[in-house]
């Protein structure tokens, strides 16, 4: 419970700011993207259209300034023409022919590839629309040459008759105007006449005249510029910018694949997905981790305290115990007494009944004796019990004295060094010269220590029989002015369940008879009352440790 | 040689007369007393030699009781008998001048073998007066003379 409000909380904290950054910027940055692209490619649209425009007028001046230069006659004769067109031809190659039409709309002279001279042109639509107008850029067109082709022809009127100069422009040249566009690898311009009849060649294809299969928006006043996304019919999205040029009659069309328009965007969101992954994972995975940590160490605190808990209550219960079975054994003393004094009773008078013959020997007689040692046994059985619950519980003042353990311990092994050469047990003694001294009765901590070894003894036993044993008593100081005391077995081990309980008064696992179960809780009312700790740890079939911290004597 | 003659102190009516019969029973001329107050009194009108007692009893108590006799009659020797397996009220009463101590529930043959013992220290300080008492007569017999 606890660790899911934690990893919840670890996750989506720095999660949330994260994501709402990332979305922010990625909200911004194509915006901002988005629209330096459109303003860039319209920027791009209204040069292109600027240039496209100033070739034509300026092609249209030339032809003015033929007109206004030369005369009808002068222009009618063949070889002047010629050196005019040539004049012509120096300032730009986009001219491919001239020619001379009178009012009637026949080509009175012309200078250019093919044969046009004669033919009359009174019908041609462009021929009308010049007369009408002054001046006619026409659309691209095949004419009688049967080749795609546009006109500028411009008009004047010299003695109240019309005539006309008309030159026909380069399609490549005017292709090449238009096509040099170049944005990013998609990016292309090409025109549109009102009818989407293609005037110029687009790079990604497409035939002059042909109609433009794009589906395309047009701009609604002469000037402005229209941009939109369409796709085209490889079904490919594009970025499209319209205006209009000369007066709504052709379309200037610049186009970029949209990919390839908002390259960065891609890049960026890429950048961002993948920002998003690792540092998503990377929040989760440390999340994890120090969820796992936090969780751990409220645990083993958790356990700590539990196990704190468990000690103080043992302590307090083992204090309560201690006064309650030592008034408890006080009391059984008393009648105990009187028990054994009538049992002592009973059997001098059976002994003097027997003696003088008033009882037979009999089985009866044989069961009554052996009842009667019975009670004897119980009897010291009983008292040894309460001379131990006294022990426990008493009340009597120590007699507390520096205890030097360097010589202390020692003497106390050798009380026990008999015990334990004839049972085969090694004793190996470490006890650093730096140990402090301790504060204590001597008398008492020698019950504890001939205790702790008597019981690993009896482990060693147990597992080991007669050979193999080994006991370690080690010594030392610690940090915070402590000095542990450590009594190690290679015994049978407690298990786990009785090793909670091993300082818990009438605890034991000898058999019955065999034990009090009260010397362990002797001796940690002991160490207790010396301001100490005593613990337990082992593991079945490998030993017991019993570990003593007791401060050092100041 | 005296026989020793011996008073069980005890609240318990028939601890006291339990042992009295055993005591008998093994040839020991034993009185008993059911409390302190009694027990003085009993001292007072016999020649006890040595006294067993109950360390806890109601109104006075065993060391109370112990230090009056002690008091009252110096050579009477008095052996603790205890509940308590402390070695406290056992160091109190020695301190208070008894000989020994007993712990609850305790042996017949034990009783009998401390008060033996206490019996035995008490005939030798009895003797040791004696002597002195002897030598002092042979010193200087006017001397006692005069002192009397």
């Amino acid at each position: 419970m606890m660790r899911k409000i934690i990893l919840t909380s670890m996750i989506l904290v720095p999660l949330i700011p994260f994501i709402l950054a990332l979305g922010t910027g990625y909200h911004y940055f194509t915006t901002s993207l988005e629209n330096s692209t459109i303003s860039s490619l319209q920027r791009i649209v209204e040069d292109h259209r600027h240039m496209i425009e100033s070739f034509l007028k300026e092609r249209k001046h030339d032809l003015d300034f033929i007109l206004h230069s030369y005369t009808f006659e002068y222009l009618s004769q063949h070889e002047k023409l010629d050196g005019v067109f040539n004049h012509l031809q120096g300032g730009s190659h986009a001219f491919v022919d001239l020619g001379v039409f009178n009012e009637a709309g026949v080509h009175v002279a012309y200078h250019g590839p093919y044969s046009l001279r004669g033919k009359v042109y009174k019908d041609e639509e462009w021929f009308k629309e010049v007369i009408r107008h002054g001046y006619y850029i026409s659309d691209i067109f095949l004419g009688y040459r049967q080749i795609p082709h546009f006109v500028i022809a411009v008009t004047r009127e010299e003695a109240d008759k019309k005539w006309v100069v008309r030159t026909t422009i380069d399609t490549v040249t005017f292709n090449n105007i238009v096509k040099g566009v170049r944005i990013g690898k998609t990016g292309e311009a090409y025109i549109l006449n009102a009818n989407g009849i293609l005037q110029t060649e687009p790079r990604s294809g497409g035939k002059l005249m042909d109609k433009h299969p794009d589906n395309i928006e047009y701009p609604s006043s002469n000037t402005s510029i229209k941009t939109f996304i369409n796709k085209d019919v490889k079904g490919e999205k594009y970025l499209y910018t319209t205006t209009w040029l000369q007066n709504k009659k052709w379309l200037l069309v610049v186009r970029q694949e949209r990919a390839d328009a908002f390259k960065a965007l891609t890049s960026a969101v890429y950048l961002i997905v993948l920002i998003s992954i690792t540092g998503g994972s990377a929040i989760v995975a440390v999340a994890y981790y120090v969820t796992n940590l936090i969780v751990g160490r409220m645990e083993k605190m958790d356990t700590a305290k539990e196990q704190l808990n468990q000690q103080l209550i043992g302590a307090s219960r083992l204090a309560e115990l201690g006064e309650m079975s030592a008034g408890f054994a006080h009391e059984i003393n008393n009648p105990l007494q009187i028990i054994k004094n009538e049992q002592s009773l009973i059997e001098m008078n059976l002994s003097e009944l027997k003696e003088t013959g008033h009882l037979k020997e009999s089985e009866s007689l044989a069961e009554l004796e052996d009842s009667m040692d019975q009670i004897t046994l119980q009897i010291a059985r009983c008292s040894k019990i309460t001379q131990a619950i006294l022990k426990f519980g008493r009340q009597d003042e120590p007699k507390p004295q520096n205890i030097d353990l360097r010589s202390f311990i020692p003497e106390i092994t050798g009380m026990v060094a008999q015990k334990a050469v004839v049972h085969g047990i090694s004793i190996e003694q470490d006890i650093a010269e730096n140990t402090y001294p301790v504060h204590g009765d001597s008398a008492q901590l020698q019950q504890v220590l001939v205790n702790l070894f008597n019981n690993a003894m009896d482990a060693i036993l147990e597992q080991h029989g007669t050979s193999g044993g080994k006991l370690l008593v080690k010594a030392g100081p610690k940090e915070n002015n402590t000095v542990e005391i450590l009594i190690k077995d290679n015994g049978v081990g407690i298990s786990p369940e009785s090793l909670n309980k091993i300082f818990s008064p009438f605890f034991t696992t000898k058999s019955v008879g065999k034990g009090t179960g009260l010397g362990l809780s002797v001796c940690y009312g002991i160490i207790n009352n010396m301001h100490g700790s005593m613990e337990a740890s082992s593991e079945i079939g490998v030993g017991t440790t019993f570990t003593i911290l007791l401060p050092a004597a100041v | 040689m005296e026989k020793m003659k011996m008073l069980v102190v005890d609240d318990e009516e028939r601890f006291l007369s339990t042992t009295k019969k055993l005591l008998a029973k093994k040839g020991y001329d034993a009185v008993t007393a059911a409390s302190g107050a009694e027990a003085l009194e009993k001292i007072r009108v016999q020649n006890i030699h040595v006294v067993i007692l109950d360390v806890k009893m109601p109104g006075m108590d065993g060391n109370a009781t112990l230090k009056e006799i002690k008091r009252q009659y110096p050579l009477t020797e008095v052996i603790m008998l205890t509940g308590h397996a402390t070695m406290e009220s056992a160091i109190d009463g020695l301190k208070s001048g008894a000989i020994d101590y007993l712990m609850k529930p305790a042996d017949i043959d034990e009783i009998i073998q401390k008060a033996e013992e206490a019996f035995e220290k008490r005939q030798g300080l009895e003797e040791k007066i004696r002597v002195a008492k002897m030598r002092k007569l042979m010193k200087s017999p006017s001397e006692i003379i005069q002192e009397t």
